[in-house]
């Protein structure tokens, strides 16, 4: 895996207002050395399907009006169901900590506060892709 | 104008200049968030060319758009707020006013903000609409939503302020059809639709193809006139520029620009400059970078006067640029979380000796969340405690005369109307938006800023600076799950009790309206007003007009 350039499909819901948070981790992790596929989605069903195609990596999912706890608990599933059982899912935005262990639980693997250097999340994603699993 | 420099000034800065030879060579040249170059001291010499000879009140209107100021009335006090159904948002409403938060001349002014479902417009049924009803926003939709949002409300001294997205027209129709279910004129309401349509820039979600926006928006205000005088039917996003990242003197020249092209529209469209520019209003960002802030707003108030004289405007009280301050959630952070509170007390303090004229306070856990009832009591507290104890209400544009506030406004105006002429030279602001060349440049000067404060160059308390590995845990405002059920319960019960041929017919005729619409050869107004008499949802009037004026992708 560290030979590949990492793929990673960030995803943000078509009604989630203001991008500027994820269009600038879309920029950060491209600056970090990886493929960044960014797709606005209606159901989190929708993801699974990009990320199926799109062969990715990572999915990130960014969050700014909530609806993160629905979110996830629709789109483990259905990348499960798809057998994207490796994939590493990961969550940002404006998620209160108190629900990053929750969502831990629903199998979002690592959730990221607002506003860290776009450098914190390609580290955490170079040290985990390839050894996570959804299983 | 400027005195000439004495011989005892002359002398001050000799021993001003020896007592810092020493060091002033190491002193780090600071520059403002536009990237202004700042000095360390400013004198009478750097008012040499400024006009000072102004009077608050008066063209054009840098000292503010009264003769007194906040004297004989303060700022309105519009808090955001909106969340679960009506029924939930109609006792915060009260509990609002309970308070204090009042307007002008103590009028209720409500400042509700819709959920992203009704923003986009889309009902609750509606499969995208799961996880996000009630969240951000209230959900409202059908015309008891609106008649619950009304209710014993005074329509004369009540202000609907109405944070909408593409769903303005939709909205606004619920409301009138509300007003009349009361037996009541239309031409009572007051209030303010957002009309964000050229929003696109600053807001990713999709939305129309720009020029049937700008069709759209028009015919809003063409209706305003005619049926709600008082009714403020377009407000300009300036705080969307800023929070997508826009620079200050970004936001000035992309936000007036905006500005520049609804009167285009409007004059376009066969309105006279009297008939609706006064009617416009703006909505602006304000970080914590005080004096630049200040000067932002002073060099806005000016140039928003100058531009609608430009255009035409005779009347002075229609060339106020009136302005709502929603101060910048963007720099509120999710470490040390009441350390925002800090911040927001500056962003205010900023607004007010701004001189704006309305101001909503952030809550310190919105960077976590929607705030709970007492982050949201102390952000109006704020405001309340700068207007009562602070004294900062009490003397018009205090910092007026300030060599280094006057030498900034002058400097950020200059700055604004260089990038404001060129875009306007290349077709203005609906051709920026529809090549992407506004976005693109917000989005550069967002990515610059981030890069300076990952690297520290722009210090950040608790971000990049005086960091602490505590964790917050911080227990946000929750709203329960559960108001989806409710939310689509009230929507059904609303659908079964109307009669649905006349709905269909309704909707019918909105159809047949966005396509008279789009030939220009009829308005759509008139049609969505009657589909809410009859019944039709929110969500149910925008299915045609999204057929019709096209779903844009901007990113």
């Amino acid at each position: 895996m560290s030979q590949e350039r990492i793929k990673v499909l960030l995803a943000k819901k078509k009604i989630d207002v203001h991008g500027r948070g994820s269009k600038l981790i879309a920029r950060e992790l491209r600056d970090a050395g990886m493929e960044v596929v960014y797709f606005r989605f209606g159901v989190a069903e929708e993801i699974a399907e990009a990320a199926l195609q799109e062969d990715v990596d990572v999915v990130a999912v960014s969050i700014m009006t909530s609806g993160q706890m629905q979110v996830a608990r629709e789109l483990v599933p259905a990348l499960k169901a798809r057998g994207m059982t490796d994939v590493l899912v990961i969550m940002g935005g404006i998620i209160p900590e108190v629900d990053f262990e929750p969502l831990r639980e629903l199998g979002v693997h690592r959730c990221f506060p607002p506003g860290l250097p776009g450098g914190v999340v390609a580290d955490y994603i170079r040290e985990n892709v390839g050894t996570a699993s959804l299983a | 104008m400027t005195p000439k420099p004495s011989g005892k000034f002359e002398a001050a800065k000799e021993t001003w200049a020896a007592r810092r030879a020493r060091y002033a060579d190491r002193l780090r040249p600071a520059t403002t968030l536009s990237g202004l170059p700042v000095k360390t001291v400013y004198t009478p010499e750097d008012m040499a060319d400024c006009d000072l000879e102004e009077m608050p009140g008066a063209y054009p209107f840098t000292r503010g758009l009264h003769p007194d100021g906040y004297a004989l009335t303060p700022w309105m006090q519009q808090m955001v707020f909106g969340y679960g159904t009506i029924e939930e948002t109609r006792q915060k409403m009260e509990k609002m006013v309970a308070e204090g938060m009042e307007g002008y001349f103590g009028h209720k002014v409500f400042n509700t903000v819709y959920d992203v479902p009704c923003m986009y417009g889309i009902d609750a049924d509606h499969p995208e609409a799961a996880g996000n009803l009630g969240q951000c926003g209230v959900h409202m939709s059908t015309g008891d939503d609106y008649d619950e949002l009304i209710r014993d409300w005074d329509l004369e001294t009540t202000n609907f302020s109405m944070i909408t997205g593409d769903n303005c027209l939709p909205a606004l129709a619920l409301l009138a059809a509300a007003v009349e279910r009361r037996g009541e004129p239309t031409q009572k309401m007051h209030g303010n639709s957002m009309n964000w349509y050229p929003r696109i820039a600053v807001q990713d979600i999709p939305s129309w193809e720009p020029r049937w926006g700008y069709a759209l928006m028009i015919d809003l205000i063409k209706w305003a006139k005619d049926n709600a005088p008082a009714w403020n039917p377009a407000n300009i996003f300036m705080y969307g520029l800023s929070e997508a990242g826009a620079t200050p003197v970004q936001e000035l020249a992309y936000g007036l620009s905006w500005g520049k092209s609804i009167i285009d529209a409007g004059l376009e469209a066969g309105l006279a400059p009297d008939d609706f520019i006064g009617r416009l209003s703006f909505q602006i960002g304000c970080t914590v970078n005080l004096f630049e802030e200040v000067a932002k707003f002073r060099a806005h108030r000016r140039m928003w006067a100058k531009i609608c004289k430009d255009a035409g405007v005779t009347k002075p009280s229609n060339m106020h640029a009136r302005v709502h301050v929603h101060t910048s959630g963007y720099v509120l952070t999710q470490q040390q979380l009441m350390n925002n509170n800090a911040r927001i007390t500056l962003q205010a303090l900023a607004a007010v000796l701004g001189g704006v004229q309305s101001v909503h306070t952030c809550s310190y856990d919105e960077a976590v969340g929607v705030p709970t009832e007492e982050s949201h009591r102390t952000a109006l507290r704020t405001q309340q405690i700068l207007m009562w104890e602070s004294g900062v209400r009490d003397v018009a544009d205090p910092l007026g005369g300030s060599y280094f506030i006057e030498k900034l406004t002058d400097e950020m105006e200059e700055a604004a109307w260089e990038i404001y002429e060129e875009l306007e030279a290349s077709g203005g602001y609906l051709r920026g938006l529809e090549t992407g060349e506004i976005k693109r440049n917000i989005d550069n000067a967002s990515y610059e800023m981030k890069k300076r404060i990952n690297s520290g160059d722009l210090p950040v308390v608790g971000v990049n600076r005086y960091v602490s590995e505590q964790t917050e845990n911080y227990e946000p405002f929750r709203i329960d799950e559960s108001i989806e059920e409710k939310a689509k319960a009230r929507l059904e019960a609303y659908r079964s009790k109307r009669d649905q041929a006349a709905v269909d017919q309704a909707l019918e005729g909105v159809r047949e309206a966005c396509q008279a619409l789009k030939d220009g050869t009829g308005p759509l107004m008139p049609a969505l007003v009657e589909a809410a008499r009859r019944g039709a949802t929110n969500g149910e009037m925008m299915v045609p007009m999204r057929e019709a004026f096209g779903w844009y992708v901007s990113e």
